[in-house]
């Protein structure tokens, strides 16, 4: 089987997801391939859900453009697909004369980025902004435009409404081979073939936005050869405060922004991240570097309860061996294909910036975008039982009883939206991915209660057996099946 | 926490409609052992009762312990969790006391915390709507959670295969679904040990009970009833190290550890399995008790209470494992019965007439010290005979119970062994407490201390 599309996006993580709701908007037919059974699985996953200000990249790189504007662009976009986006502003601590220093040099690189608003506070303000800051903090770089979002919503929403637009999404597609016939990349002729096993997608254009593994599609293509490079952060996630913390960074390495302590927009503190060069595809949590992640959160919050872990997870972040920018633009090799690549951290906070920069550099090769009529920019979100207020939760009981039958009682997810979580579309195929869409599974007890009754959920919804529900993708079976005969 | 107010049947602003109000002495939350109990005493005292429960069943968790070992205290016989919990499901139903089931707490709205004849109102989630209860006294039996995998921190991949013991009991008891075919089991818990025994009865095998202690931390009578009698080793002082497997759980690698618990470099072994059940401690779940102000005590992650089990909020008990975990359902009742009683006389305004009000004066802490890990009630403010639970944290042959009272000890107890795995139960004298009170001291101390043998 096959079929042709004007563009082929290789990746549904944040990058993929925001480029596809980008284009949308255009008289294009469009096809999201990827390799997992679902939304942001790669990179996208292990991430701190931080909305970056843009104070750090050097000015001049692709990054230090696509991180202030994205940062910028979150709170329409937020708007849009109905996404929780909190723009708390944020403050990177400094303890010594030193320190002071190296805020005042990232001042001037934020100013050149075009960060708003940026200052340097004293320990009074740092209180009154952020009372649990260390007390041995002197100085800060306090940034009003940071802010944070659930980067899994964000992905996902952004597909929905691309979907909703008529976007096509594959899933459990990895791509095994590309070919790419002769000719113009402009003649209109559909030179990608794109070989998957759950069949094969033909293109006029290609985009490259496959993270960790845009390298290995960039060479299928015979477009430009470069390494990946698997930077592997560690992330805690602990239990939710009565008041979300600010995020709170520190001084930054030359490679990584070092431990930051952040709430989060349902409430909990996630502590992002440690970076060390892994073999690829190891998303194992390390010992050392979850003690490295509790010590160094302690440092700037000392009244942090550490003991209060939710999860602990790891991922790979998609850096480009010998730069530390994105690679975004058209291939200099194959006329056709754009790529989207090396989107490590920031990757998160530029992604609708990077969606905004892709279209442009595709209607500046040439792709011609003529704005749909009937496009919709707007994502209605689905209803969340346990923000909604009273009025709205009778109605939803009202409407179906399903709404007051609980099914996740540590984030109060009642059976309906874990329904909902699967019928949507693309919907949830696993209990992780009904997780990222309504939060059944991920709260304090981790699923201790509820995962039998979600696996009950799926198998109803999906008209499978228990033994065939997965926790993740492929191969995550939970259960074997009956112990006994009887029924 | 939303707050509305309750003396006004109206419900919050922006409510389309009021949400339903019902009108009772004792609300009790949770409907499994602890709450059927104290549901029942409070309803024996003549107070209006109704027991609000997640699941369409009242039993709680001992649905799904299918095992036996119950009741031999209660009811001098041995019986399955069961039908331990039948025999209170009977007397429940064979009563007025209103049942909630399928319906969720999610949230206890006090009022002002300094009107003793507050209502206490607490709204739920159900089916048929939502639903506004209130009572002069609510009782927290919301029972426990288990910990999990990542609060202790087990490194590695996050396969699927990975289950609370819990959790897996609930597939093969309840579901009747096979989790897997090869366990290792961490944690030699009561859950983990009887886990061991149900999986190899069910033919999932066994590979070992791994316990990072260097005792085992279930009771004795499980060590032996299901793992000696089934040929399951146990090893001590030991922990699982790193998950491994990406999709499904392929090995766990298990390390000795040294005396300060943490993992000995060199004694790394992988040990093949496709699922790890952990049995890693138990927690209170107060999720809700904090959101209504309830005060927790560091210790047991449980209320601080007084010798009635109320809460610091005048009119909110607890009882059962929502305050302290407990090691038999047998106590749970215990507890639970008297807690019911408590609340029943709180709010028929009885308190002076039973073991209720506070005495003049009486205002003691109760702190523990030596090797008990805490001391319950964290309070007393009533003269006269009041039982005193604790634990150990280690194990010990010889130690004996202390009270002190600044440097004066005011009792001792008589030299024995102690177990972390059993919950001790100690009848603290009532001129005991006179004696404290004459001192002018306002804390008490339990102190349990290793004896040297001679």
């Amino acid at each position: 089987m096959t079929e042709t599309f004007d563009i082929a996006i290789v990746g549904a993580g944040i990058t993929g997801c925001a480029i596809a709701r980008q284009l949308a908007r255009y008289d294009l037919s469009i096809c999201v391939v990827e390799a997992a059974n679902d939304v942001a699985l790669g990179a996208s996953k292990a991430n701190g859900g931080l909305v970056h200000a843009g104070y750090d990249p050097a000015p001049g790189t692709v990054k230090a453009q696509v991180n202030a504007r994205g940062c910028e662009l979150y709170g329409t976009w937020a708007q849009e697909l109905g996404v929780l986006f909190c723009r708390t502003g944020s403050m990177v601590l400094g303890f010594s004369d030193e320190d002071r220093a190296h805020l005042e040099k990232l001042r001037q690189n934020g100013l050149a980025n075009g960060v708003p608003e940026l200052a340097i506070i004293g320990p009074d303000r740092i209180h009154e902004l952020e009372p649990r800051a260390s007390a041995d903090a002197t100085c800060a770089l306090w940034c009003p435009s940071t802010g944070y979002v659930d980067p899994f919503e964000v992905a996902i929403a952004a597909l929905e409404n691309a979907v909703a637009n008529g976007v096509t999404f594959m899933r459990s597609a990895p791509v095994e081979a590309i070919e790419v016939a002769g000719g113009e990349a402009t003649d209109g002729a559909a030179r990608f073939t794109l070989v998957t096993p759950a069949g094969d997608v033909r293109c006029r254009y290609l985009i490259n936005a496959a993270g960790n593994g845009a390298a290995n599609i960039s060479h299928m293509a015979g477009a430009e050869e470069f390494q990946m490079v698997w930077r592997q952060g560690n992330i805690v996630v602990l239990d939710k405060e009565p008041r979300a913390l600010m995020p709170l960074y520190p001084v930054p390495t030359p490679v990584s922004k070092g431990v930051i302590v952040t709430g989060t927009v349902h409430g909990n503190t996630v502590i992002t991240a440690t970076a060390a060069v892994r073999e690829p595809g190891d998303t194992q949590t390390y010992a050392a570097d979850v003690n490295a992640l509790l010590a160094g959160a302690r440092k700037l919050v000392p009244d942090l309860d550490t003991r209060r872990v939710v999860r602990a997870f790891a991922g790979g972040h998609p850096v480009i061996q010998g730069t530390n920018d994105f690679f975004i633009g058209q291939s200099a090799v194959v006329p056709g294909l754009f790529q989207a690549a090396g989107i490590q951290s920031p990757g998160v906070a530029s992604a609708p910036a990077i969606a905004e920069r892709m279209e442009l550099v595709m209607r500046e090769a040439g792709v011609e975008l003529h704005e749909r009529a009937d496009w919709n920019p707007i994502r209605r979100a689905p209803d969340d039982f346990d923000r909604a207020p009273l009025a709205r939760k009778e109605e939803l009981i009202k409407s179906d009883p399903a709404w007051g039958q609980i099914v996740c009682r540590c984030e109060t997810v009642p059976e309906a939206e874990i329904v909902a979580a699967i019928r949507r579309r693309p919907g949830a195929v696993s209990v992780e991915g009904v997780k990222r869409r309504c939060r059944a599974g991920m709260g304090r007890c981790q699923s201790g209660f509820c995962q039998s009754r979600v696996v009950a959920i799926l198998a109803r919804e999906l008209g499978c057996d228990p033994s065939e529900v997965l926790l993740e993708d492929t191969g995550s079976w939970l259960v074997e099946g009956p112990l006994k005969g009887v029924r | 926490m939303a707050t509305f107010d309750m003396r006004n049947e109206r419900a919050e602003a922006g409510a389309t409609e009021a949400v339903q109000t019902q009108a009772f002495d004792v609300v009790v939350i949770g409907g499994g052992p602890a709450g059927m109990a104290a549901a029942l005493a409070a309803h024996k005292a003549g107070a209006r009762v109704a027991i609000v429960e997640r699941e369409q069943h009242l039993g709680g968790i001992l649905r799904q312990c299918i095992h036996p070992g119950f009741g031999l205290s209660h009811f001098k016989q041995e019986l399955t969790g069961p039908e331990y919990a039948q025999r209170f499901i009977d007397q429940v139903r064979a009563t007025d006391i209103a049942l909630f089931l399928g319906s969720m707490v999610l949230g206890i709205d006090s009022g002002e915390s300094t009107e003793d004849d507050a209502l206490h109102t607490v709204m739920l989630m159900s089916p048929t709507g939502m639903l506004q209860l209130t009572g002069r006294a609510v009782v927290l039996a919301m029972g426990c959670r288990e910990r999990t995998r990542s609060e202790i921190k087990i490194p590695g991949s996050r396969p699927a295969g990975v289950f609370t013991a819990g959790l897996a009991q609930r597939y093969i008891n309840v579901e009747n679904l096979k989790p897997g075919s090869r366990a290792v089991i961490l944690g030699s818990g009561d859950i983990g040990l009887i886990m061991a025994r149900r999986c190899t009865l069910e033919g999932i095998s066994v590979e070992g009970v791994y316990e990072l202690m260097p005792y085992a931390n279930g009771l004795r009578r499980n060590v032996k009833n299901c793992l000696d009698d089934f040929g399951i080793p146990l090893h001590l002082s030991t922990t699982v190290t790193r998950v491994i497997g990406h999709d499904r759980v392929e090995a766990v690698e298990v390390s000795q550890v040294d005396e300060h618990l943490a993992p000995i470099p060199g004694t790394e072994r992988v040990v093949p399995c496709d699922t790890l059940l952990l049995s890693v401690g138990l927690i209170p779940e107060n999720e809700l008790s904090v959101a209504a102000g309830v005060e927790l005590d560091p210790r047991t992650r449980g209320a601080v209470v007084d010798q009635n089990l109320q809460t610091g909020v005048p009119g909110i008990f607890a009882c059962g494992n929502v305050l302290h975990v407990h090691d038999l359902s047998d106590n749970v009742t215990t507890e639970s019965e008297r807690a019911g009683a408590a609340a029943a006389a709180w709010a028929l305004g009885a308190v002076g007439t039973a073991a209720g009000v506070a005495d003049a004066g009486c205002e003691l802490t109760v702190s523990p010290a030596g090797i008990a890990g805490y001391a319950l009630p964290g309070r007393i403010t009533t003269v006269g005979l009041t039982k005193l639970n604790f634990r150990v944290r280690r194990p010990v042959d010889a130690a004996r119970v202390r009270i002190l009272a600044g440097d004066e000890e005011l009792f001792a107890g008589k030299v024995r062994p102690f177990k972390p795995s059993v919950m001790e139960s100690f009848p603290l004298p009532a001129k005991v407490i006179q004696q404290a009170l004459d001192l002018g001291t306002s804390e008490i101390v339990l102190s349990v201390d290793p004896v040297e043998e001679a």
